[in-house]
């Protein structure tokens, strides 16, 4: 197999070789934005692909970097968009797993200071972690007037369209203290909408507080491997040789899986494009081949053909 | 080329120095002043060496102050100081955004402070942007958010109406491939007041250059147009000025930059310390932050002058 060997192929495969693969793995890693939905809008023969993947018996999972949004409200989502074969337990969010972090590997003691959606503040509620109270600030409050909270053991930043700078200079002042945790749920410095623009993501906030603290953050999500710690722990260990991740952004996905230890699959309706990965696999710089996808596909609707070789073949 | 560095000004050296030039520069926060308060002697420092003929300016990175609210609040703690002494970003910034990028008659997106945008404004530039900015409406309206067409550059500053929107809106112009990129400078703190630590500019432009993927032109010190403009508005000689500054990494880096003499005061940032590290190194582009010389306070030049 291509990653066994630590080569990357790079290449897009068809018909025979997915059918290959699709018996080969048993573990099946999505990622969602841009490789099984657009926005609100499931990318055609998805559906097909994960309810069948999951009819047959594969473990299928969902990954996502995306921290705007409770898993409850992911569930809803997979469902509308006709994915009706998902199951809560199935889904992965940067925000879900910070709050496991948060609980199960720092066994946090004391108050998080969280810069972020409801989302990511929902799913630390629910795993009972304490998260200093977010005050609508009087408009005139300075960094100097309004009060710090006590024992704050862990700043966490995630995507947050209601930032500010009193939100910046607070986080600062409870970084100064180097017991206090700093962790990331994402670095994505951008992401893309459905409509093909895009929107600054965690990342840039993520890299302003680094300037102001002087500090690095523990970035929680892709490429990180500690979603895939999650996963195996919560499916009492997981082989990565059993495993395909299938993703759309080379930097996130394809590093995560090659972090990972698992065969990595890019997506073309998504946010990386041929070329990007190509420039990779022929960079100078060797951390950069980690970044080589081992397989390509236009979409994941390529499945669709193997599906079928593999009923006729058992009929 | 390097001759002794890092050496305490006192003795017979301090007039050997002062005598060897004829313009003096200095940074403010730290140096000739602390918040509100003038550091003990500044005053006297300055305006003796004015009354002793030498040319006298002040070049500070902050972009929240016009000259004139500068030359305002030297004058309240007492130095003999004009308009046309004081280079603030603020300043500098609208020059270098009409002389360099030819922007006279443009407009630019500015994430910054009022005092920015008069400076702008006194250049013959637009802006668009100052102020608060809060989010509304969803994701898909901010990513369609109106750019105006006018617009040719984003220019970012101190700014504590920072938010997610404004991070936006500078992002959507820089996603136009021409337009133009400038930050005031990359402090990253404000001074530290009560303990409290306050990010600086180059946060907010940190978080700007990630979201974007580009890197912004800064005008501030180290960068050299701040000598530049003073270099071009009263016609000095380089190598008969001195730096005096409590920053290695901005004060000191800019003189070693432009050929200047370099004074570090320790009322500020740095330590003789943090130089020595610096000149320890080995790194010859750590060099330039190795001051020629240092004083534990401005103050200590008052012997010189006094006699």
């Amino acid at each position: 197999m291509a990653g066994a060997f630590g080569f990357k192929g790079c290449q897009k495969i068809h018909g025979p070789q997915i059918r290959n693969l699709l018996q080969a793995k048993d573990f099946f890693l999505f990622d969602c934005d841009g490789v099984i939905w657009h926005g609100e809008k499931a990318i055609t023969g998805a559906t097909t692909v994960v309810n069948s993947l999951i009819r047959r018996g594969k473990n299928v999972v969902f990954v996502t970097n995306n921290s705007t949004r409770p898993r409850e409200n992911y569930m809803h989502k997979f469902y509308r968009l006709g994915f009706t074969d998902v199951m809560l337990e199935q889904i992965f969010s940067s925000s879900y797993c910070s709050a496991l972090y948060l609980r199960d590997v720092v066994k946090v003691c004391g108050q998080v200071f969280v810069i972020g959606c409801d989302g990511l503040r929902t799913e630390l509620q629910e795993a009972g972690i304490p998260c200093v109270e977010e005050e609508e600030d009087q408009p005139d409050a300075t960094i100097f007037t309004c009060p710090l909270a006590a024992d704050v053991k862990a700043v966490l930043v995630g995507h947050d369209d209601k930032l500010t700078f009193l939100k910046l200079a607070k986080a600062s002042c409870y970084l100064k203290d180097p017991e206090c945790l700093f962790l990331a749920t994402d670095n994505d410095p951008w992401h893309p909408l459905s409509s093909g623009r895009i929107l600054p993501g965690s990342g840039s906030l993520i890299a302003a507080l680094e300037v102001a603290s002087g500090r690095k953050a523990t970035v929680i999500g892709k490429p990180s491997r500690f979603m895939f710690e999650c996963i195996s722990s919560q499916f009492r260990g997981v082989d990565p040789a059993q495993c395909l991740m299938v993703g759309d952004r080379l930097e996130t996905d394809m590093l995560f899986g090659s972090n990972c230890g698992l065969d990595t699959m890019l997506t073309l309706t998504g946010v990386s494009q041929m070329e990007e990965a190509q420039e990779y696999r022929n960079s100078d710089v060797s951390t950069n081949h980690s970044l080589v996808p081992d397989y390509v596909v236009d979409t994941i609707a390529d499945f669709i053909p193997a599906f079928e070789e593999l009923e006729e073949q058992s009929n | 080329m390097s001759g002794v560095k890092c050496t305490p000004l006192k003795g017979a050296l301090l007039p050997q120095v002062l005598d060897s030039v004829d313009c003096l520069l200095f940074d403010c926060d730290g140096v000739i002043w602390r918040g509100d308060e003038a550091i003990p002697g500044a005053p006297q420092v300055i305006n003796l060496l004015k009354e002793r003929g030498k040319r006298v300016f002040f070049v500070t990175n902050n972009s929240s102050k016009t000259r004139k609210m500068y030359a305002d609040k030297l004058q309240a703690l007492g130095f003999n100081a004009k308009e046309d002494e004081v280079f603030g970003t603020a300043y500098c910034s609208a020059m270098y955004l009409k002389t360099v990028c030819g922007l006279q008659g443009g407009k630019v997106y500015l994430v910054g402070s009022n005092a920015m945008s008069q400076e702008l404004e006194a250049v013959g530039i637009q802006q668009t942007g100052v102020g608060p900015d809060h989010i509304h409406g969803k994701q898909g309206d901010w990513a369609a958010v109106e750019l105006d067409p006018d617009v040719k550059a984003v220019l970012v500053g101190f700014d504590d109406h920072f938010s997610y929107m404004k991070l936006n809106r500078a992002f959507q112009y820089l996603t136009q491939r021409d337009c133009l990129f400038v930050g005031t400078n990359r402090d990253t703190r404000l001074p530290l007041e009560a303990g409290k630590a306050v990010p600086g500019t180059g946060c907010l432009l940190q978080a700007v250059e990630t979201a974007a993927q580009r890197q912004a032109q800064t005008v501030g010190k180290p960068n050299h147009f701040m000598f530049d403009c003073v270099a071009s508005q009263f016609g000095v000689d380089p190598s008969r000025c001195l730096m005096v500054g409590d920053r290695l990494d901005t004060d000191i880096m800019l003189g070693s930059n432009c050929g200047l003499k370099t004074l570090l005061t320790l009322t500020g940032v740095n330590t003789v310390a943090d130089a020595e590290v610096h000149q320890k190194s080995g790194s010859a582009e750590r060099q330039g932050m190795v001051p020629d010389y240092y004083v534990e306070s401005i103050a200590d030049l008052l012997p010189a002058l006094q006699g």
